[in-house]
């Protein structure tokens, strides 16, 4: 379920990139969930042309998937098409200089092209994206040349899965049935969250990994029937490679930011050499899970962990002893037959709760801090006395504090009526606690209101200003003033647009990672 | 510092006067009876039920005789708790260690954190006893300090964020360091006056604003119209 200000922050990206129309359809969407074309023309009152045009333009960009809902009580005659908008593909949008800048740090600068033209358009065959290279390429060069070379970038970029097949224009899902189990410690332990409507319907659009960063046309089959190779015509498979549409694969991204990030926590709180384990460990199990959101990383053996570790430049040094020294500080288990897994949950939720805790700094200063940080490590209810002497904070001080932190969401509070020993009296003791999950939730929200309020002063900034923009440079060399005016607006992009950029890297660790 | 060698509590046995009168015993037995906890006037007055005039009286009588102290608590200073001079005040009345004359003494702690966070980080990495050690051979103290209140400071160091809990693994700056042993190592990422580096967050102009919740673009506040962004822009244009 995505946060009101969550909502909010996507409709005005929406807005900011396609206009009122689409970003009209895509917040119904976003707040009434799957649709069909008619329930949105009724929940839009928007002629049917404007809403089938802005759901194409959302399925261009993938920010919207079709599906049919099979199964239940339908009668299959009524079955239609639904649409689920991709809230998370909403949210990389403001992400894509990110992006370029990992393709350009990883491969090359003509890669990155590739990639800006398919962030640009959303979705592009082959031959849209030679077509689009041939336009800014000098005339000199072969149009040959150029398609070989766009070929073999993006050949490159599948490789590297930062580029895939689209997934299915339309897929469908088989209603789940709803089974009651019995309960019981037994089904307790197996219990496992239901997947939701958008997860299975993602799930289904991917082809599978092996012709999901394949260029070579085996189209036309199912990825699960065989292609025999005598069967392929040469030139009616040239044919068929130029239409498959690519996408850019924002998963592989995240999981690149997310690894960098997991990298740099271990840095900060422990020093290089256990960077450099984690980053070995990250980097041999890379294309066994290609997930984002895992609790555990791929169990390796210590051998092949030591091999990739005096790979590094850091790792030369490094001992056997000294590893393991390591993924003992680190805290990994090596239950499954000698092979050790980093707790990589553990390190996402430490940045969350340093992210969190800087905040309570800022804004409640240090005692505050202090008592929020000992909350945090007890994870449960303790009684406001005992946090004072805890965390040294003068007892009249500390309950005000907790207040207006419980005010502000940022803690839980439960009132407890205790008997006094030896008396008939009763007291009021009040217990407080971190409640992580819920608080998590609440700071993720605060920070998608805080991203829209930015993006809308910056946007407000520069249609201030707009007309210094539009002066030529050395007119405004010239003048003072506009010198003046034209150095302030400059800093204030810098300012709102850093700003921007670090806000979203503390929403990706909150929500994708 | 010195008040630290008074604070262990010490009772006494109770010694009987003769020579106190009903009223004086009543009051005297009712005070006795609340022991480090003391008892506070009002109650006194309640449950004695003497005259208002005849209590005051016999309150100086018993203070005048060194039977029966006044003592500050914590919970409301302006409220006048006496105790017989027997016991030495609970922590519920004074607070704990780190109370004087019911107030925290910050100073004091002040002083400690300072010295335990200046030795760690020129030791790079060190042990409870291994600081214990060396203040006492350095004579740090004028006082002693325990190792209870040096582990409390520890404590409160790691909740600063300013030092970090770790467990010796034998190697780096951990070779002298047994294999297991807990020892405090300095966070890498913190200044000399503790403060924090890193987080992405709460320097986002908005962010930090306290004012965030009103503001919206249809808010009572609106981000086009905020007048705290300018305070941000000349911050921030001062920095560059």
């Amino acid at each position: 379920m995505v946060s009101q200000w969550g909502i909010k922050f996507a409709v005005h990206l929406i807005t900011n990139h396609f206009g009122k129309i689409v970003a009209k359809v895509c917040e119904t969407l976003l707040r009434q969930g799957p649709l069909t074309l008619e329930l949105l023309i009724r929940f839009t009152e928007l002629s049917k042309e404007h809403v089938k045009n802005s759901l194409l333009v959302l399925i261009q960009h993938n920010c919207v998937q079709a599906f049919i809902c099979e199964g239940g009580d339908v009668d299959e005659s009524r079955v239609k098409t639904q649409y689920l908008v991709l809230f998370d593909n909403i949210l990389h949008r403001p992400r894509f200089p990110k992006f370029m800048e990992i393709v350009l740090q990883e491969l090359d600068k003509h890669c990155e092209k590739v990639l800006e033209g398919l962030l640009r358009d959303g979705r592009l065959t082959l031959k849209q994206m030679i077509d689009r290279a041939s336009q800014g390429a000098s005339q000199e060069n072969d149009s040959a040349v150029v398609a070989d070379a766009v070929r073999e970038n993006l050949c490159k970029l599948l490789m590297a899965r930062y580029v895939e097949r689209c997934p299915a224009a339309e897929v469908t899902i088989v209603e789940e049935e709803i089974i009651t189990k019995k309960r019981g410690a037994k089904s307790d332990q197996n219990f496992k969250a239901p997947e939701t409507t958008i997860q299975r319907v993602i799930e289904a659009a991917v082809p599978g990994d092996a012709i999901r960063f394949s260029l070579t046309a085996d189209t036309g089959c199912n990825s699960d029937e065989e292609t025999k190779p005598a069967d392929i015509n040469v030139a009616e498979n040239n044919e068929k490679e130029q239409l498959i549409l690519w996408r850019v694969n924002f998963e592989e991204f995240l999981r690149y930011l997310r690894d960098k990030l997991l990298i740099e926590n271990v840095r900060a709180r422990m020093d290089d050499g256990a960077a450099t384990v984690v980053r070995a460990m990250l980097e041999a199990t890379r294309n066994v899970d290609k997930r984002v959101k895992i609790e555990n990383s791929v169990p390796l053996e210590l051998d092949q962990l030591f091999t990739e570790v005096i790979k590094t430049e850091n790792g030369l040094q490094m001992t056997m002893d000294r590893v393991k020294a390591y993924l003992v500080q680190l805290g990994c288990s090596s239950q499954i037959s000698f092979a050790y897994t980093i707790d990589l949950k553990h390190i996402i939720h430490l940045a969350r709760n340093e992210e969190v805790e800087s905040i309570v700094l800022k804004r409640y200063g240090r005692d505050a801090y202090r008592m929020f940080r000992h909350l945090s490590k007890e994870k449960q209810f303790c009684p406001t006395d005992k946090i004072a002497e805890s965390t040294l904070v003068e007892k009249k001080e500390a309950p005000k504090l907790l207040n207006r932190l419980l005010k502000d969401n940022y803690l839980h509070m439960e009132k407890l009526n205790v008997s006094v020993v030896g008396s008939n009296k009763q007291t009021q003791l009040l217990m407080w606690r971190v409640n992580q999950p819920l608080l998590w939730e609440y700071v993720l929200d605060e920070m998608y209101h805080a991203a829209l309020n930015l993006s809308l002063r910056m946007a407000f900034e520069q249609e201030k200003d707009e007309e210094i923009l539009n002066v030529p440079k050395d007119k405004i060399t010239a003048s003072e003033p506009l010198q003046k005016k034209y150095k302030r607006l400059q800093n204030v992009c810098l300012l709102l647009g850093s700003s921007l950029l670090k806000l979203d890297d503390a929403l990706m660790l909150f929500h994708d990672f | 510092m010195n008040r630290l060698r008074e604070s262990s509590p010490q009772r006494k046995r109770q010694k009987v006067s003769p020579s106190l009168t009903n009223e004086e015993s009543i009051l005297y037995n009712l005070i006795y009876s609340k022991k480090d906890i003391g008892i506070w006037t009002g109650d006194m007055k309640r449950e004695t039920n003497l005259p208002v005039t005849v209590f005051n009286k016999t309150l100086k009588e018993l203070m005048s005789k060194s039977m029966i102290k006044e003592v500050t608590t914590i919970q409301n200073k302006g409220r006048k708790h006496y105790m017989a001079i027997e016991f030495e005040p609970s922590k519920e009345i004074t607070g704990g260690n780190w109370y004087t004359d019911g107030k925290l003494d910050t100073d004091f702690i002040a002083a400690l954190k300072d010295v335990c966070f200046k030795y760690i980080s020129k030791q790079k990495v060190s042990t409870l006893d291994g600081f214990l050690e060396w203040s006492k051979k350095n004579g740090i103290f004028n006082s002693e300090v325990t190792p209870t209140q040096v582990e409390d400071i520890m404590k409160t160091l790691v909740l600063d964020d300013a030092i970090v809990e770790v467990t010796s693994n034998g190697y780096g700056d951990f070779a002298s360091i047994p294999v297991g042993r807990v020892c405090y190592k300095c966070k890498s990422n913190v200044k000399v006056k503790g403060e924090l580096k890193y987080g992405l967050v709460p320097y986002i102009p908005c962010f930090a604003c306290p004012r965030i919740s009103f503001c919206s673009p249809d808010g009572v506040v609106s981000p086009r119209t905020c007048v705290y962004y300018d305070k941000w822009h000349v911050l921030e244009v001062i920095h560059i």
